[in-house]
């Protein structure tokens, strides 16, 4: 069905002595899927749109109708916003049953009706058999409203009001049965107790003051199981032990709560510091196991202690954790300069003696180049000696080594002896040579 | 007549079995179009420990036409303005998406979410959401310097 056939059709509630079932009182819960989106209520003549959202025929008219004037096209379900041209107006008699047989109270309650029926009954129950229906008094002079009920004795006027023997009060004839029975205060009854006759108003009161009534000691609750007439509960309180400890009884317990607070309360302080200890010591085992890890292989300990890290921060505390990071670094920190040191002396050490072999060296070589160069000169001289005269003048100033010289071939045999056969004449000339005999000390 | 019932049906449903951390009355008795909502702060938000006023009006065309909410308690939240109306923008109570389907105890739980997850993207308040985007430490010190402030049951 087109929308708008929807809506031009004539709504056939609302009229004259309908029930209203959203407004039944429910006496069981219904199942939740029955209820109306827009009034939520079970549904009443349920409609059905293209989406197969179900709604009231009323609440699905009254949400057109407000959302026409908004906007005139395509009209959205109001649970799904699909717009929806079309609806239906059968829907699964399952879904009609369902709502039909929630149980509901007749709405007469209020005039007296205890019925319950289910919710597809009550109009006809309301109709036809509810005998708290009113309806209009048959007596034509009077405009009061009657009871269906009451009209089955005979019809007649039943609003003359009647003087209630014992009250003196004025009721009203149709509810005079129910004032004789049950309402009227001057009404008495008998204490199944004591046997006395009290009003029915009274009758609260006397039960409660009533010394027939039996009663329980005040020890009770200590375990006194003693049940007596109210007359005799004093002279059972004075003697009974259990009133007498009962103060006791009450300091001890509130004693015993406080003290169950207290445990409690250290409890929760004994479990957070728990957790605290808990946290650093996973904290150190941590950094620990990093140390360790490091000592290993450098590199391959970083990527890992970077991983470690980022596990960590999960885990335990932040400033723990870097405070932690922070020593085992400084501790590193300091292993390493403790190597560089060690690094240094050792290298400083070989310096050194690399030096020390290096100038025996540079020494043993200076003194053979000084020898051979004393070998030369003194194979220089006698050339020198012979193109040149003034030689013999340089041979004079140097008398004074003479003496020296005397023994001077012993100790260098080899060249000395050589020069000696060969430069025999040349002999005297050679302890000028101190350069040699530097190198022989 | 048919929003008084279901208003009244509603405001029996969350009075009997209020959400968590939400209470629920009638502003004024005789009006059951004005609601005073109670909100706790949900735990875990900056919010702990406030309790929040927020007004709950429903148009006369409800539940066709969807209701406002507004925080009467000054609160520090990108999706609630920061004026005297303290008005929230919830994506849901926008008149075109709204639905008569939804329920009034949804939005208030919805209201409370946004609480709890505040949607910078979707804010009022577009300093707040800067900042909650860039500099959420900030904006939670803020944020929890106000309930203390305003929402503070005394």
């Amino acid at each position: 069905m087109d929308l708008k056939e929807f809506l031009a059709l004539e709504p056939n509630y609302d009229a004259e002595g309908q029930v209203d079932l959203r407004s039944l009182e429910l006496v069981s819960d219904y199942d939740s899927h029955l209820m109306c989106a827009i009034c939520h209520c079970a549904f009443v003549q349920p409609v059905r749109l293209q989406c197969d959202h179900v709604f009231c025929e009323k609440c699905l008219r009254s949400a057109i109708t407000s959302f026409r004037s908004a906007d005139p096209d395509g009209f959205p379900c109001p649970s799904c916003r699909t717009p929806t041209s079309h609806l239906s107006m059968s829907v699964p008699r399952l879904l009609i049953n369902m709502c039909d047989e929630i149980q509901v109270r007749c709405p007469l309650a209020t005039e007296g009706c205890e019925e319950v029926v289910p919710r597809g009954h009550v109009q006809s129950h309301v109709d036809k058999y509810c005998g708290y229906q009113l309806v209009p008094c048959p007596d034509e002079s009077c405009d009061k409203m009657t009871r269906k009920k009451d009209l089955q004795t005979g019809k007649r006027c039943r609003h003359d009001y009647w003087r209630c023997s014992r009250c003196e009060e004025d009721v009203m004839e149709q509810d005079y049965e129910e004032h004789d029975k049950e309402l009227c205060p001057s009404l008495e009854t008998v204490c199944i107790d004591c046997g006395t006759v009290v009003l029915q108003r009274a009758l609260k009161t006397h039960i409660e003051a009533c010394p027939e009534v039996l009663s329980s000691c005040a020890a009770s609750k200590y375990g006194c199981q003693v049940k007596i007439r109210r007359a005799e509960i004093t002279t059972h309180e004075q003697q009974c032990p259990l009133v007498a400890i009962g103060p006791y009884f009450e300091a001890q317990n509130t004693r015993l709560n406080s003290l169950e607070l207290t445990t409690r309360h250290l409890q929760q302080r004994n479990e957070i510091f728990e957790d605290g200890l808990a946290n650093i010591r996973s904290t150190l085992v941590e950094s620990s196991r990093i140390d360790s890890r490091r000592n290993d292989t450098a590199p391959a300990a970083d990527a890992e202690e970077s991983a470690d890290r980022s596990a960590n921060v999960f885990s335990s505390n932040a400033t723990t954790y870097l405070l932690s990071l922070h020593e085992s670094l400084r501790e590193e920190v300091n292993q390493m300069s403790h190597a560089l040191t060690d690094l240094d002396a050792r290298a400083s050490m070989s310096i050194m003696n690399e030096c020390l072999r290096i100038k025996e060296d540079m020494a043993h070589t200076n003194a053979a180049v000084n020898s051979v160069r004393m070998q030369v000169q003194w194979l220089m001289n006698p050339r020198l000696h012979g193109t040149r005269t003034g030689a013999m003048r340089t041979n004079g100033t140097s008398t004074p080594g003479e003496a020296r010289s005397q023994f001077t071939p012993s100790s260098t045999p080899g060249p000395s002896s050589a020069a000696g056969s060969s430069l025999g004449p040349l002999r005297p000339r050679r302890p000028s040579d101190t350069g040699r005999e530097g190198t022989k000390l | 007549m048919g929003s008084q019932k279901r208003i009244a049906k509603e405001l029996a449903e969350l009075t009997s079995s209020p959400p968590e951390g939400i209470m629920v009355e009638l502003a004024d008795e005789a009006n059951l179009f004005e609601w005073k909502v109670y909100m706790e702060g949900p735990e875990g938000s900056p919010y702990e420990n406030g309790e929040f006023l927020v007004k709950l009006s429903l148009p006369t065309g409800y539940p066709f036409k969807p209701p406002t909410v507004s925080f009467a308690t000054k609160i520090y939240h990108p999706n609630i303005t920061n004026d005297e109306k303290g008005s929230m923008c919830l994506g849901m109570l926008r008149a075109d998406e709204w639905k008569p389907s939804s329920k009034l105890s949804a939005v208030l739980e919805f209201a409370r979410q946004l609480l709890a997850e505040p949607m910078p993207d979707d804010a009022v308040e577009g300093r707040i959401a800067e900042q909650y985007k860039n500099d959420k430490k900030r904006y939670e010190e803020i944020a929890r310097e106000w309930t203390h402030k305003h929402a503070t049951p005394a």
